[in-house]
């Protein structure tokens, strides 16, 4: 059962994936980089990591992916996208040596057999729980110093967002309220 | 908490749960469309629907007849896949995030012998889940907006984008407060938790309110319905569809409405806990009905926002507010 | 008193009363103040007030507003002129048309047709008697030049038919003999004054 569904959910990522690096189209590649992510998160649930699963979904599929589309809606999404291709032998080249260099770093632990869980499900401990407990202890300082860095990260969008941001767009305040002359003459 | 040993959860009993969950809600969402017009009408002291069938009840099946048999337009520079899919998108996602919510109560098949659980997926961060899945719902109105090369189209998914990003911070951070007092993200525990009577909105009153608002954003229900305002944007992202797809969105969004009313009456209002003499089931039912007449009775009464107001509301004062109560119940927790 | 009152084209700009406004707030701290007492006056609360009052108007004290149109017509103004109809006279029944044919004459858009015989009483009859409601403006001239008060615009205003037939013959537009009780007398120009009786004197060059 977890065997046809694992399979069910790599092959589907793979092909959404290959849709998205291969698709001319804005919308196709968008739509199945959103499918793919939520794919993703269906791993997880069969690992039993509902929490990180539900996150995969929320912050993936949800916001990431709407500010993907957001600013893809500025395109012509109905048109195929024209690529550059200067040269393709290099591109070529230097894809397949990345690619080459992702599989040996990945598994490299697999070959020498020296994977293990870390941190194993422990009983009677929920997974927002155990994901809190790794979080506020062993990883903290990394933690800190993301959220340091979204905050910075925060400043630097207001300000250069902000320049204009005391002004209202919509409620337009009119400096002198020019009466009408018609007016002024019945007063 | 809960002595009693429950049958174990068999293949069969979540098979025949979710046919239920989809046979019976996709028929609530037809019939909340009647409920919805007779509502708005007696609100504007008119009749409503009245002349299919006593009352107008079978309005729901002259509508749907007719939703199937229109024609089905697939513009001619639409991007036709998407378009096609799009509102699959949002009825399937309104219908998967019901799955981790309880919906019925749990029963026995008398002769066959199959337990029918209450859940049909019973995830531990349940209420994660139905978020998460409502905000995957979101791509239908902004792939079929994208995809239907109309300029209300885009617009209307622009103003999805927009809202989305507005208000699931609300969402999330209200929730967040009575996630932490009960110390899961269950629905059986936060029904647990309220056994004793009390109901989080005594705790949570805030909370409460925010989530209420962030919900109506989430559902497009009327103070927020920005994506589809007819006095804007002609329709906004069903402006180019017809027929059954058409019909699919708004099965979607009834499907939401009753969602979020399932978790404002399991979170905050104290679940199916028996209440006096009411029995649970009808507690609960009675909660989800009114929270969907209140969403029917703020659409008749109250106007709508701009998307700039909804940004402005959702950033800057609902955001700070639910972050100070977030703050605050972490406070009391830790003194008391 | 000149003409400076019908030369100023501002129509009803005296008559304006100005509301007083508040003005848009300047800083941010009067915009925080102003969305504080918005969202602490229960207004929004007296709209959810306003449209369950209205609920329970209409459905329990009987307030409410629809007319079920093709089932319950609302009254309209008898000088309302739609569809014509023929009177008879009130005391014989026989209708009112003498066969003049003032109306065919003065019809501009040309669309009553009439036909005229001696009867067996050597009294002229309507042979034939047919308006072309695809041609008539309703204009209201042949029920204007009637003498006899005869033909006349009713208030049927359903001008909607599967054929012009259906009521362009005389008989359709005659009032039928069994309703003539309930016949209406035309109140518009050329109608008998309401003390039409007392107006009636003895002629003078009576032998």
């Amino acid at each position: 059962m977890e065997a046809i569904a694992f399979y069910v959910f790599a092959i589907s990522t793979v092909i959404l994936f290959g849709i998205t690096a291969l698709s001319k189209n804005v919308l196709y590649a968008m739509t199945s980089l959103a499918a793919g992510m939520v794919m993703i998160s269906g791993f997880f649930f069969l690992l039993g990591a509902d929490f990180l699963g539900v996150v995969q979904l929320i912050v993936y599929v949800g916001a990431v992916m709407a500010l993907y589309s957001f600013a893809m809606m500025f395109f012509d999404a109905t048109k195929d996208i024209k690529e550059k291709h200067g040269n393709p032998a290099l591109v070529f080249l230097l894809g397949g040596l990345m690619a080459l260099v992702f599989v040996v770093i990945f598994s490299a632990p697999i070959i020498g057999e020296n994977m293990e869980a870390l941190y194993p499900i422990v009983d009677g401990v929920g997974n927002a729980q155990a994901v809190g407990m790794v979080l506020f202890t062993k990883y903290l300082v990394p933690f800190e110093v993301a959220a340091i860095m979204l905050l910075v990260a925060m400043i630097a969008g207001i300000i250069l967002a902000g320049k204009k941001m005391d002004k209202s767009l919509t409620t337009t305040v009119i400096e002198e309220n020019p009466e009408d002359e018609i007016l002024k003459e019945s007063r | 908490m809960d002595a009693t040993i429950l049958p174990e959860v068999t293949a069969a009993g979540v098979i025949i749960k979710a046919i239920l969950i989809l046979a019976v809600i996709s028929a609530i969402a037809g019939f909340g469309t009647y409920i919805e017009r007779k509502v708005l009408a007696f609100m504007q002291r008119r009749l409503g629907p009245q002349h299919v069938g006593p009352y107008g009840l079978l309005q729901l099946a002259a509508d749907g007849i007719k939703l199937f048999t229109k024609e089905d337009i697939i513009p001619q520079h639409a991007n036709k896949i998407i378009f096609m899919i799009a509102p699959i998108i949002t009825a399937a996602t309104a219908f998967i995030a019901l799955a981790a919510v309880p919906v019925f109560p749990d029963f026995t098949i008398p002769f066959v012998d199959v337990y029918v659980p209450s859940i049909a997926s019973d995830v531990n961060v349940g209420i994660l889940f139905v978020l998460g899945m409502m905000a995957a719902g979101l791509y239908g109105p902004l792939l079929a907006g994208m995809a239907q090369s109309n300029k209300w189209g885009i617009i209307g998914s622009a103003r999805t984008a927009v809202q989305f990003l507005s208000y699931e911070v609300v969402t999330g951070l209200s929730l967040l407060a009575p996630i932490m007092m009960v110390g899961s993200l269950s629905f059986v525990d936060f029904n647990n938790y309220q056994s004793d009577g009390t109901w989080l909105v005594v705790y949570q009153p805030v909370a409460f309110i925010l989530f209420l608002i962030a919900g109506y954003a989430e559902t497009n229900r009327t103070p927020f319905d920005l994506l589809e305002h007819e006095a804007e944007i002609v329709s906004g992202y069903v402006t180019e569809y017809s027929g059954m797809r058409w019909g699919m969105f708004f099965i979607g969004e009834y499907a939401n409405m009753i969602t979020i009313g399932v978790i404002a009456s399991v979170v905050f209002l104290g679940g199916y806990n028996d209440f006096w003499i009411f029995p649970g089931w009808l507690m609960i039912l009675g909660k989800i009905a009114f929270s969907f007449f209140f969403m029917l009775w703020v659409r008749a009464a109250w106007p709508h926002v701009r998307p700039d107001q909804l940004m402005w509301l959702c950033w800057k004062v609902l955001m700070p507010l639910a972050v100070i109560n977030v703050v605050i119940t972490g406070i009391v927790m830790m003194i008391g | 008193m000149g003409l400076e009152q019908f030369k100023n084209r501002n129509v009803g700009t005296q008559n304006y009363v100005k509301l007083d406004l508040p003005h848009p707030p300047k800083n941010g701290w009067c915009a925080f103040k102003q969305v504080l007492s918005r969202s602490l006056k229960p207004e929004l609360f007296v709209g959810l007030w306003v449209a369950l009052r209205e609920m329970i108007n209409a459905l329990f004290r009987g307030q409410m507003h629809t007319t079920q149109y093709p089932l319950e017509k609302l009254p309209i103004s008898p000088r309302y002129r739609a569809i014509h109809e023929m009177l008879r006279l009130l005391e014989s029944g026989h209708y009112r048309c003498i066969g003049c044919g003032l109306c065919e004459k003065i019809c501009i858009a040309n669309c009553i047709t009439m036909d005229t015989r001696y009867d067996e009483n050597q009294r002229k009859e309507v042979s034939e008697y047919t308006i072309n409601f695809g041609r008539c403006i309703f204009c209201g001239y042949c029920a204007e030049v009637c003498p006899e008060l005869a033909i006349v615009h009713g208030g049927r205003y359903e001008t909607a038919s599967e054929q012009r037939a259906s009521f362009s013959l005389f008989e359709d537009m005659l009032t039928p003999i069994d309703k003539l009780n309930l016949q209406q007398e035309y109140q518009g120009f050329g109608a008998i004054s309401p003390n039409a009786d007392e107006n009636i004197k003895k002629t003078p060059l009576a032998y």
